[in-house]
């Protein structure tokens, strides 16, 4: 292979230009929004068009050979890192959906960032945060894959504290960067050990296609890979928001609307997601920790769906909804890895999702663009239903997401299910379908809520504030708050242009949506080719007909409780799960997750190593040394009580030592 | 053999007037006496030179040479050492080495 | 290059005080030029050839076998350049000093020609003379132009490198004397073969004595102090370029002279740099004031440059050696962006401080990039070089690694609670007032930023220029 040809430079070209972007905006025209909204519009679209286009010319050659250019980044003695880029369908699948979404979430930003004093320092953050997901999607080693996976972690750290004025970005940010980096060391670790393994068989480098080709010729032994994989597995667990280190990404959307759809759904979290479709070859050859994979990737889609049922802010529910999506990947995943199927369906889950999710959160951002609000029971009292273009695309989302017929989630989810259900034991695809109908569920209440709204003397909103006064727990009053401020936040930007909001939403805004409305429609007839594209060759679908009908029931049944809770007249506008006030709490306080995490650190990282160890610095370490210095002078002092300053005795003395000196002189010969 | 002829005698009394020297530097308590034994005590020296030059050198004029050197140090000593002493009886209003006790540990 | 900081030193002697443009101009020439000549030796040394080049060696003394003997290769050369740029943007950063200007620059000139020296000393005598004369100003320096205690911290750092040097001179002396060979050359001195018994003593008082200077766990509570204490570019040069000295040392005197003794103690190297990464980290946490922070993060990452070397590797070596540039360059941003701002506002506490991207935003981003290199983020160089320590560590001593890989954790968090606190938030309206960093005076952070981002995607430019020497220096081992 040529070391630098055509595919290569081009995708050089993609990666290379949003950074440029970044640092030009940084440097130069940080004061300047619409140059910089044009530098950065402009290194967007060209990457895109790049994408496409790679996509549409390497589609036949790349299905039979991956095609892999790098050369060498960092050559030491044994650590060898190759930078380069490995396309195949998934990686040119993939590219080309996150160069798309990228751009449309830049389209979207000129309306609902328009004014915002930071406008250009947003447009370098989503440069950068395009620079490294798109290199993150296209790196062909483990190595140059993990520097991107940071550089992605670094971009949405900067994007969550965008407001960094507000206490509450600030912290959502360091917590996300914080609770990431915890899974990162995990990644970090198992690259560690792989690097050693793969030593041994002269793999220098960890390229993706090798560290499969080995796992799949079983070079290694099955300890190693099931270590390797649990450990990368952290990494996934962290920016993929799953059990137990989830808890970053509901507090992520802090950052601005776009952002959370551009990161927090539709890309960043889908990386880890992403990474496990990667080297899904490598994953499966270790039965146990696809096991486990299995079992956090249910526990947290159980999760998210219970806390998504419960919360207020929308932007909270399609977080929540996100991240019990992406445990229904990971189940995919590891279920297709269990059962020998292919990793197929999770990856088909992944794009389906990131077009409707990321549609969801636009519109959300349209919702709050205009309200001045997160909180939909807000939304909707102020008449959030009369807004006609994003109302009409979020229920298509939310069709889409509760997995109705035709929308793309439809058949993603049902083959997903499909790989469940050909697991022994059935308790899984139970478990799915449950999930299913609560995704069902908490969607719809959203839905039914904005539809219908209440008027203001109706006698529920009595009975919710009365609910929010009697408190349930320390949560409440932090939302409130959060909500206040993300007003305030908005209002930064909103009082600048305060005409726009009543005639109604931007085009630069409707726009996008409709795009991803339009791809939430296609993507569910294209799983054919798509699959034939993915793998290869396309299995004989076989209808599971028993299957089908179980996960549309389930999804029908959950809108159908959406609708007797929150939709129709007599509804009582609170959810079933008021009659359990015990478990009500337990989902509010989020599984008390937060807290746990919040006592964890308390109590260990500030109240016992940092505590001791400072205290131990100052007493014992540096103690010790100012122990040292006084017991110097002290003893100086002492000897000093021999000083008589009396001339003559040191006169004396001399000649004493003197005489002394010349004796033993004289006896000595 | 004459008493003044013979290397001994000097050396004696040399050694008489360093001796001399010595206990004045340490045993009198007035600063200008301490001074003085001190020329007592280089005198000693000088005589010791004068003689082994007689005696015992080759060359006749080396111990001269130091001699003179001497001299013309305990000159410069015996000013600074002076000076110095007007210092201590200005602070202390006093030349007695006992009151100079500002060392003290 | 040893020769520019001591000619604008003697033209400084000759300035009056009053002529300030004068004195800063002609320290900033003489510091441009030894950047220059770093730059050029940087780039124009023969990688294919390697071993020494630019050597310049006289006789001295020669009936003690001392000889001026100083020269370039691939261990050195990126710290000269640390120097070079570190020295350049340290002058530019004191640009605004009104006190005893003169003063000042020349004894930073002082300092700087001893780390010159050291850097490029082959012959033991120098070597030593060189590392004294680096220590020597420093004292001054703090106790004169420092804040915060500068007394008693000039006192401890001062103290605390003699008591360092009490151990190198006899470890020195023992290396000499049992040679039989007369000389302080350290290239003959090599070829010497110490028994085990001498190399394994005269290894230890040497580790210790260096160790001082480079904050080895337990021995680094003068940093923290001597950090807080200095003016902001002292603390540049102190931390970026001094604390350096010590690794350097450990391994240009040390490893070098001692392999086997090297062998012999290289578990309890790994050990105390594990402790002092970990530990570090944990007491950074709990510091308020911002150099403090800082200066625990610097115990934490010259851990990581003594693992690498206890790991007595190709990758360890190079990791550490680049960790050692990278750290420099980071620290130097660090002290650069306080500096300027404990100057304005006088507090360094970092719940008074707060919103200080909305303030100075441009000093902000300054410091917040370093606080992401310092927590280890890709694109800069520090990266490379713990990504390199790591793996080789890995492979010598697994615990340690895994143990110090789980510190970059808190790492992140130590750095990210300084950013959000001192930075994000709502602004204090005690501070809202002031200026923002002018272009002038942004220039040397720029310099610095530049020089992490260079390494930082293009790591190979470094690792390669390192790997010239390394590998010989390993194989003579």
């Amino acid at each position: 292979m040529g070391s630098l040809d055509c595919p290569f430079l081009v995708c050089l070209l993609i990666v290379a230009l949003p950074l440029l972007s970044f640092a030009v905006i940084m440097i130069f025209t940080v004061n300047r929004p619409k140059l910089s909204l044009a530098i950065s519009l402009t290194c967007s679209t060209i990457p895109m068009l790049l994408a496409w286009g790679l996509f549409y010319l390497l589609r036949a050659t790349t299905m039979a050979k991956p095609l892999i250019t790098q050369v060498n980044w960092l050559v030491s003695d044994t650590v060898v890192v190759p930078f380069g880029f490995l396309l195949d369908p998934v990686s040119l699948l993939m590219v080309a959906l996150v160069a798309t979404i990228s751009w449309l979430i830049q389209i979207y930003s000129i309306g609902y960032m328009g004014g915002d004093p930071g406008f250009a320092r947003y447009y370098a953050d989503l440069s950068l945060f395009a620079m490294s997901m798109l290199s993150l999607v296209i790196s062909s080693g483990m190595l140059q894959l993990f520097v991107s996976w940071e550089l992605v972690g670094l971009s949405s750290y900067l994007l969550i504290g965008f407001w960094y004025e507000k206490f509450s970005a600030s912290e959502a940010g360091k917590k996300a960067f914080v609770v990431t980096r915890f899974g990162d060391i995990g990644f970090f670790m198992g690259l560690v050990f792989l690097t050693y393994f793969m030593k041994d068989i002269n793999f220098f480098g960890l390229g993706i296609a090798d560290i499969n080709g080995v796992a799949i010729a079983s070079k290694l032994t099955g300890p190693q890979i099931t270590l390797c994989a649990l450990l990368i597995f952290c990494g996934v667990c962290g920016k993929s928001a799953q059990f137990p280190i989830h808890v970053w990404l509901p507090d992520a959307m802090e950052g601005p609307t776009p952002v959370s759809a551009l990161l927090h759904s539709a890309t960043m979290v889908a990386a880890g997601v992403y990474l496990l479709t990667r080297i899904f070859p490598f994953f499966a050859a270790s039965a146990t920790a696809m096991s486990v994979v299995l079992v956090i990737a249910t526990i947290t889609l159980l999760l998210s769906s219970t806390i998504g049922m419960v919360a207020r802010d929308i932007k909270q529910v399609w977080a929540y909804s996100t991240v019990s999506q992406l445990g229904f990947m990971a189940m995919g995943l590891a279920a297709a890895a269990l059962g020998g199927g292919t990793m197929f369906a999770g990856y088909y889950h992944l794009t389906t999702h990131a077009a409707f999710k990321a549609l969801l959160f636009l519109c959300a951002g349209v919702f709050i663009h205009h309200f001045g609000t997160n909180d939909f029971f807000v939304m909707s009292k102020d008449g959030g239903r009369k807004l006609a273009i994003p109302m009409v695309t979020v229920v298509i989302g939310a069709l889409a997401l509760s997995g109705i017929f035709p929308f793309s989630g439809f058949f993603s989810k049902e083959a997903i299910l499909g790989q469940l259900w050909h697991l022994d034991n059935k308790l899984w695809v139970a478990l799915g379908l449950f999930g299913a109908f609560l995704t069902a569920y908490y969607t719809f209440r959203v839905i039914f809520v904005l539809l219908f709204p209440r008027p203001d003397d109706h006698p529920v909103w009595g009975t919710y504030y009365v609910r929010e006064a009697g408190g349930h727990g320390h949560a409440s009053p932090g939302h409130e708050e959060a909500h206040e401020e993300e007003a305030h936040g908005a209002s930064g930007h909103t009082t600048g242009h305060g005409h726009e909001e009543h005639h109604g939403v931007p085009w630069v805004m409707s726009f996008p949506l409709l795009v991803l409305a339009g791809f939430t429609l296609v993507l569910g007839f294209l799983q054919a080719p798509l699959e034939k594209f993915l793998l290869g060759e396309s299995h004989p679908h076989e209808m599971n007909y028993l299957l089908l009908i179980l996960a549309v029931g389930a999804a029908l049944s959950g809108i159908g409780l959406a609708w007797l809770d929150w939709g129709a007249k007599n509804a009582t506008w609170q959810g079933f799960i008021k009659k359990t006030p015990a478990l009500e709490n337990f989902f509010i306080q989020k599984w008390y997750m937060d807290h746990f995490w919040r006592w964890f650190l308390n109590t260990f990282i500030y109240g016992m190593f940092s505590k001791w160890f400072t205290y131990n610095d100052r007493r014992v370490v540096d103690g010790g040394v100012d122990a040292v210095a006084f017991s110097t002078i002290g003893s100086g002092r002492l000897l000093s009580f021999i000083q008589t300053a009396f001339l003559q005795y040191n006169l004396l003395f001399m000649v004493l030592v003197l005489a002394g000196v010349g004796i033993y002189l004289l006896m000595g010969r | 053999m004459l008493l003044f002829n013979q290397l001994q005698t000097y050396l004696y009394l040399a050694l008489v007037l360093f001796a001399i020297g010595l206990y004045g530097v340490l045993a009198r308590r007035n600063l200008i006496a301490v001074l003085i034994s001190v020329e007592l005590i280089l005198n000693a020296a000088s005589i010791n030179f004068m003689a082994f030059n007689r005696f015992l050198a080759p060359h006749p004029a080396v111990g001269q040479v130091i001699t003179l050197f001497i001299m013309a140090v305990a000159a410069a000593e015996a000013a600074i050492a002076l000076s110095i002493i007007i210092a201590v009886y200005r602070k202390l209003k006093s030349v007695n080495i006992e009151q100079a006790t500002e060392l003290r540990g | 290059m040893l020769l520019a900081p001591p000619l604008g030193l003697l033209i400084l002697l000759f300035l009056k005080e009053e002529q300030k443009f004068l004195i800063r101009a002609v320290s900033l020439v003489s510091a441009g030029i030894t950047l220059g000549l770093a730059i050029f030796t940087f780039v124009t040394y023969d990688k294919a050839l390697g071993g020494l080049q630019f050597v310049e060696k006289y006789e001295w003394v020669k009936t003690f076998g001392i000889t001026y003997f100083v020269g370039v290769e691939g261990l050195n050369a990126p710290l000269l350049l640390l120097t070079g740029i570190v020295i350049f943007t340290g002058v530019l950063t004191m640009w605004e000093l009104q006190e005893r200007v003169k003063e000042y620059f020349i004894w930073m000139l002082a300092l700087v020609t001893g780390v010159f020296g050291v850097f490029m000393s082959y012959d033991m005598f120098f070597f030593f003379l060189f590392y004294e004369i680096a220590v020597v100003p420093m004292y001054i320096l703090i106790l004169v132009w420092g804040s915060t205690r500068k007394e008693y911290a000039a006192m401890k750092l001062t103290l605390y490198l003699m008591a360092g040097s009490g151990l190198i001179i006899p470890g020195i002396l023992l290396l000499y004397s049992t040679s039989g060979l007369y000389t302080f050359n350290m290239l003959q001195l090599h070829a010497a073969h110490f028994s085990p018994w001498i190399q394994k003593v005269a290894f230890i008082m040497l580790f210790f004595g260096f160790g001082v200077l480079a904050a080895v766990w337990p021995f680094h509570t003068w940093s923290p102090v001597g950090h807080v204490a200095a003016p902001t570019a002292v603390s540049m040069l102190h931390a970026g370029v001094l604390m350096k000295l010590g690794s350097f040392a450990i391994l240009r005197v040390a490893m070098f002279l001692c392999p086997e003794g090297f062998q012999y103690w290289a578990q309890l190297m790994a050990l105390l740099a594990t402790t002092g990464i970990v530990y570090g980290v944990f007491v950074g946490l709990a510091q308020t004031d911002l150099k403090y922070v800082i200066g625990y993060s610097s115990v934490s990452h010259m851990g990581i440059v003594c693992l690498g070397l206890a790991t007595g590797t190709v990758d360890g070596l190079n990791g550490s050696v680049f960790q050692m540039f990278a750290h420099g360059i980071m620290t130097a941003l660090f002290f650069s962006s306080v500096g300027y701002i404990y100057d304005r506002t006088h507090t360094r506490d970092i719940h008074e401080l707060g919103g200080f991207s909305k303030i100075m935003p441009v000093a902000s981003a300054f410091f917040i990039t370093a606080a992401l290199c310092g927590a280890g983020v890709p694109g800069m160089a520090s990266f490379w070089a713990e990504l390199l320590v790591f793996i080789a560590t890995f492979k010598v001593f697994p615990v340690q690694a895994l143990l110090a890989i789980a510190a970059l954790v808190v790492g992140a968090l130590f750095a990210l609670r300084v950013v959000q606190n001192s930075f994000f938030n709502a602004p204090n309206p005690k501070f809202v007032h002031f200026e923002d960093v002018s272009p002038f005076l942004g220039l040397p952070r720029m310099i610095l930023i530049g020089a992490l981002f260079l390494f930082g995607f293009f790591p190979q430019f470094m690792v390669s220029m390192i790997k010239t020497s390394v590998v010989p220096f390993l194989q003579g081992m």
